[in-house]
């Protein structure tokens, strides 16, 4: 197994489990009164790190798996997921995307983004799902969540780093810098 | 290379279009047996959870610290005086259910709620019961207690979904009991967090609907046996065009503290 095809897995076991917490972990609704929703969040981290395949196999199994676990029209949350995970892929190299505060900025425009495109979404496919100011409350609440996750799947993302590849092969840099023979005028 | 990167960019994007191409033009039964099975592939994860719940739960109660016993010794004599008041409280929440069971015609199959719709705006839940276990559409929900909850919308194998009180998908016929009234049960027009709280709509506009009223369903279109329970008026007012009356009901059944309910199998 390649690590290309690991990392892949390992992002699709991560989507997995995010979706059925979101479903099954019913203390969220009880604690906080709505269920958070972390996939927006889960797919800025994907654009922010991974390549255009991933994003879009994310996207789809991400959305594909919450709306076999809801009311929603089946593929509607694909759509908004991609979108978001698709534009901060294109701007990556143009956003300080390693900054925490532009982390949590992108996690928080991302959630209002998806929010209001499903929204829109659910409208166009003739679904009436409930609505009302507390819900943009929520969904405010939401973004604030998503907002701290994205730092936090990319710190969990470093962590897998670390702990399942090997160090990167520098060969001028020395394992103890004291022992290294300075060369020089001085 | 760079010609490669265009072109995965340009798969991708392909892919996920092709994607939900696909998933429009397909008919509504294919796309919704392709939901119930992705749906299925979650059924291995609620597997491992309650077997998790339940390996938690004996352990949770063993104790492998002595001097941990011994403090657990010392508050037991309270804890013993508080279990007491518990199990008294749930023998008669018990003793309630049974003979409510007994006093009504219809079979019943309890059914354990594993699971919650992912987004907030709908009010639905998964239930453990499916076709395997005689379950069909439409069949009734009660709670424990026998309060109207929902009605069965998709039924799996092993599993099915529920739509709850109040959901825009859940809409009945109900009458308040005293005066015999009858109004159609819908979900509130504005998102109310509180999920206890549905409107009763289309009530005569010459009649007097008091706080307190006490609403049923009233066995009207077939969805519902007449006569379950459903909440009470909390509220009412007249409609904006002054046609007919509206009124705020809260419901008997805690919604979003259900853990068994009960599906009519046959009423």
């Amino acid at each position: 197994m390649t690590f290309r095809i690991s990392k892949m897995l390992l992002l699709l076991i991560g989507a997995y489990f995010l979706t059925f917490i979101q479903s099954y972990w019913h203390w969220p609704r009880l604690l906080l009164g709505f269920q958070p929703d972390l996939t927006p969040a889960f797919l800025v981290f994907v654009g922010m790190t991974m390549g255009a395949g991933y994003v879009s196999s994310m996207a789809l199994a991400t959305g594909l798996w919450l709306d076999s676990l809801s009311a929603n029209p089946f593929g509607i949350s694909v759509f908004p997921l991609f979108f978001v995970g698709w534009v901060v892929f294109c701007v990556r190299e143009k956003i300080m995307t390693r900054e925490f505060m532009a982390q949590i900025y992108l996690g928080i425009i991302a959630s209002l983004i998806v929010f209001l495109f499903q929204l829109i979404l659910l409208r166009m496919f003739s679904a009436n799902p409930m609505i009302g100011w507390e819900m943009v409350f929520w969904s405010l609440l939401n973004a604030f969540f998503c907002g701290l996750f994205v730092p936090l799947f990319t710190l969990s993302h470093k962590a897998f780093g670390r702990w399942f590849s090997h160090p990167s092969y520098e060969p001028n840099k020395w394992l103890d810098n004291n022992r290294q023979i300075v060369r020089g005028k001085d | 290379m760079k010609q490669f990167f265009y072109r995965s960019r340009q798969t991708a994007v392909g892919a996920v279009l092709l994607a939900l191409i696909v998933l429009l033009i397909i008919p509504g039964i294919a796309r919704a047996k392709l939901k119930s099975t992705i749906g299925g592939m979650f059924l291995p994860a609620i597997g491992v959870s309650s077997v998790g719940n339940n390996v938690l739960g004996v352990l949770s109660s063993k104790s492998l610290n002595p001097v941990q016993d011994e403090i657990i010794d010392q508050a037991l004599d309270s804890d013993l005086k508080l279990e007491n008041i518990h199990l008294r409280a749930e023998n008669l929440r018990l003793r309630a259910a049974a003979d409510w069971g007994l006093r009504v015609p219809w079979r019943t199959k309890l059914a354990q709620v594993i699971g919650r719709d992912s987004f907030n705006w709908w009010r639905r839940v998964k239930l453990n019961l499916g076709s395997q276990h005689g379950i069909r559409s439409n069949q009734p929900l009660v709670s424990i207690e026998g309060y109207l909850v929902g009605r069965i919308t998709e039924v799996g194998l092993k599993t099915s979904w529920a739509v709850l009180l109040g959901d825009p998908n859940c809409r009945f016929s109900a009458l308040i009991k005293s005066s015999r009234q009858q109004g159609g049960i819908v979900s509130p027009r504005r998102f109310n967090s509180n999920y206890r709280i549905v409107e009763l709509t289309y009530l005569p506009n010459d009649i007097e609907v008091r706080p307190g009223n006490l609403v049923v369903t009233s066995g009207l279109g077939g969805a519902f046996p007449k006569e379950i329970p459903v909440g009470q008026v909390e509220d009412s007012w007249l409609s904006r065009d002054g046609l007919y009356l509206e009124a705020k009901v809260k419901i008997h059944a805690d919604l979003n503290r259900l853990e068994e309910v009960r599906i009519l199998t046959e009423y």
